[in-house]
């Protein structure tokens, strides 16, 4: 293992609210991504319809189509991750030991190098289980089989994986920024599914001739995966991945890692 | 010819209006055992702070070794600013194994530190159940782990029972033994006087005296003399040819004489002059002493605000 992941390793291998709200989240998006066919023939049963159309029959984990629809569904349990990686970065500052780890020789961009090993290695982790997932649930309900298929349209894992990772280094950002656990933990929050969202609405109210709410950075980061549920009632969405959006998004990860490291570098590490 | 260990040139740190270090120039060479200190705010943990690049100085340098300051020369460096930190949860050893990993010291150095501060026994329990002396030790020991050339303790005896405070002291003397360059900030001049060769004096992030133990308290024994009247007592020691200074204390009048005098010579011509004494002893100055005339050469020309660390002080002599 490399020396900044193994350091990361020791310190959160015994760490037992780590294991506990990975292990929650965990279950969350398993039970999420599994339960959508029980859940739409729950609806069925009840006699609901969508458009006109029965949920039962939405095809939600065939292959090809399977990826957007899981990704989709599962960026909107991220924020946990991001609270997990909050709470990784600010007991740092809470227990003083970012203080002891410069002052023991090590810089300033290693430490910040062994935060976002581990928000590396947590999201290839959370792509694994969403992508085994996948494969298992796709086995069972899809008409359709085989290897071609199967990895048809994966690269939803691909921009999923960068959505998870490009949210998490922003969660790392605002930890280093505020450095307290419960504040910045309820301030991530607020941000992502309020201040964002409804400031960008209300400027495209106000601005609606221009598309620069599109670039918020929680809003780019959303994009690179499109609500896909519409082609099932017959209207057109984007069933691919943007290009433009995914450079958009890397922009953003290489701002966000920047400005952390300035934010270490120009501030007194006091603890 | 000696590179210093240490070499501190024209310092300067402000947070906000207060001038906490304050053109602050300082050598500490091999093998030294250097304290530096100051009452609590005087810029001791400051200075540390900024040499071991956790704190941004405004202007001047430093050097360690003789090169420029990095992280590479950091790892060369096993040093405890104010409390210990460790991660309370994890053990002693996976504390210790995170910094050999980030000093790139072989684990097996882990067992032979915790041994020297006698906490190999409670090695896989976790920090936060140890008692303060023993997450000091612990703190001796990670700043051991990659064996260095030189120590950096801040106020290691912080909040120690007496016990704890000798068996930390022993440890220090210990270390020092073995050659290592040891830097100790210290409020309790006791400690200093007890641990180091030599010595700084800091106020309000002033540098006011820098030299060695021994010099500074060589020549300067005291007399301490009471008797039933000490007004008269005093006035008639002023009349005594060889009285260098008199000041009160507590319970009786310290005394310093010139040329060599002694307690005796002083004793004889009070009889002569007709006054028993009940008290009289003839000390070896403390550094205590010493600190307080500093402090009082240095505000003689600066304002005043040291009293509240001489009272602090002079219930530490003991």
């Amino acid at each position: 293992m490399p020396r900044l992941l193994a350091i990361e390793w020791i310190k959160l291998r015994s760490y037992r609210p780590f294991w506990i709200l990975m292990i929650l989240y965990f279950m969350v998006l398993g039970l999420v991504l599994s339960g959508v066919m029980l859940f739409f023939e729950y609806l069925a049963s009840r006699g609901a319809e969508l458009n006109g159309i029965d949920p039962s029959i939405i095809p939600f984990y065939d292959f090809a189509d399977i990826w957007q629809n899981m990704t989709y569904l599962a960026t909107f349990l991220k924020i946990f991750l991001g609270f997990i990686v909050v709470i990784s970065i600010t007991n740092e500052y809470s227990y003083k030991t970012i203080r002891q780890h410069i002052i023991d020789g090590l810089n300033r961009w290693e430490f910040l190098a062994g935060k976002l090993s581990v928000i590396l290695a947590i999201t290839i982790v959370n792509t694994l289980f969403v992508f085994v997932l996948g494969l298992i649930l796709g086995w069972i309900y899809s008409p359709v089989q085989g290897i071609d298929i199967v990895f048809e349209n994966a690269g939803f894992l691909l921009a999923y994986l960068l959505d998870v990772f490009a949210f998490l280094t922003f969660a790392l950002l605002v930890g280093l920024l505020i450095k307290r656990t419960g504040f910045t933990i309820v301030l991530l929050a607020l941000y992502t599914l309020f201040i964002e969202p409804i400031g960008a609405l209300v400027l495209s109210i106000e601005f609606s001739e221009y598309t620069f709410h599109q670039y918020f950075p929680i809003r780019a980061i959303n994009n690179l995966i499109q609500v896909p549920f519409g082609k099932y009632m017959f209207q057109e969405v984007q069933d691919y991945v943007a290009l433009g959006d995914v450079a958009l998004v890397m922009i953003y990860v290489g701002l966000f890692i920047l400005l952390s490291f300035r934010l270490l570098k120009a501030r007194d590490i006091s603890g | 010819m000696n590179t210093p260990i240490l070499h501190i040139q024209n310092l300067h740190k402000h947070f906000g209006k207060v001038h906490a270090v304050n053109d602050l120039s300082l050598e500490v060479l091999p093998g030294q055992v250097f304290g530096i200190l100051g009452p609590n705010g005087s810029g001791k943990t400051t200075t540390l702070g900024i040499i071991l690049d956790v704190i941004k100085k405004k202007s001047g340098e430093y050097r360690w070794f003789g090169e420029p300051p990095s992280a590479e020369s950091r790892k060369k460096i096993g040093a405890i600013l104010e409390t210990p930190v460790f991660y309370p949860y994890l053990s002693a050893v996976d504390n210790l194994k995170i910094v050999a990993l980030i000093k790139g010291v072989d684990e097996s150095r882990i067992d032979s530190v915790l041994k020297t501060v006698d906490l190999h026994e409670r090695k896989f329990d976790a920090f936060k159940t140890y008692s303060l002396g023993m997450k000091q030790r612990l703190a001796i020991a990670s700043a051991l782990l990659a064996d260095p050339e030189v120590m950096i303790l801040d106020e290691p005896t912080n909040g120690l029972d007496p016990q704890g405070i000798a068996e930390i002291r022993q440890l220090i003397i210990q270390i020092a033994q073995q050659g290592k360059t040891i830097i100790l900030a210290s409020h309790l001049l006791d400690e200093v006087q007890k641990v180091c060769s030599h010595f700084a004096v800091l106020k309000k992030g002033k540098l006011i005296y820098s030299g060695s133990v021994d010099e500074a308290l060589t020549g300067t024994d005291t007399v301490e003399i009471a008797a039933d009247d000490m007004d008269l007592l005093e006035e008639t020691i002023k009349q005594f040819a060889y009285t260098q200074s008199v000041r009160p204390e507590k319970q009786f009048l310290r005394v310093r004489l010139k040329n060599n005098q002694s307690s005796i010579d002083l004793n004889r011509f009070l009889v002569e002059q007709g006054i028993v004494v009940s008290h009289l002893s003839q000390r070896t100055n403390s550094l205590e002493q010493q600190f307080l005339q500093i402090l009082a050469a240095d505000s003689s020309s600066a304002t005043s605000g040291n009293h509240s660390f001489i009272d602090q002080k002079t219930t530490t002599h003991a």
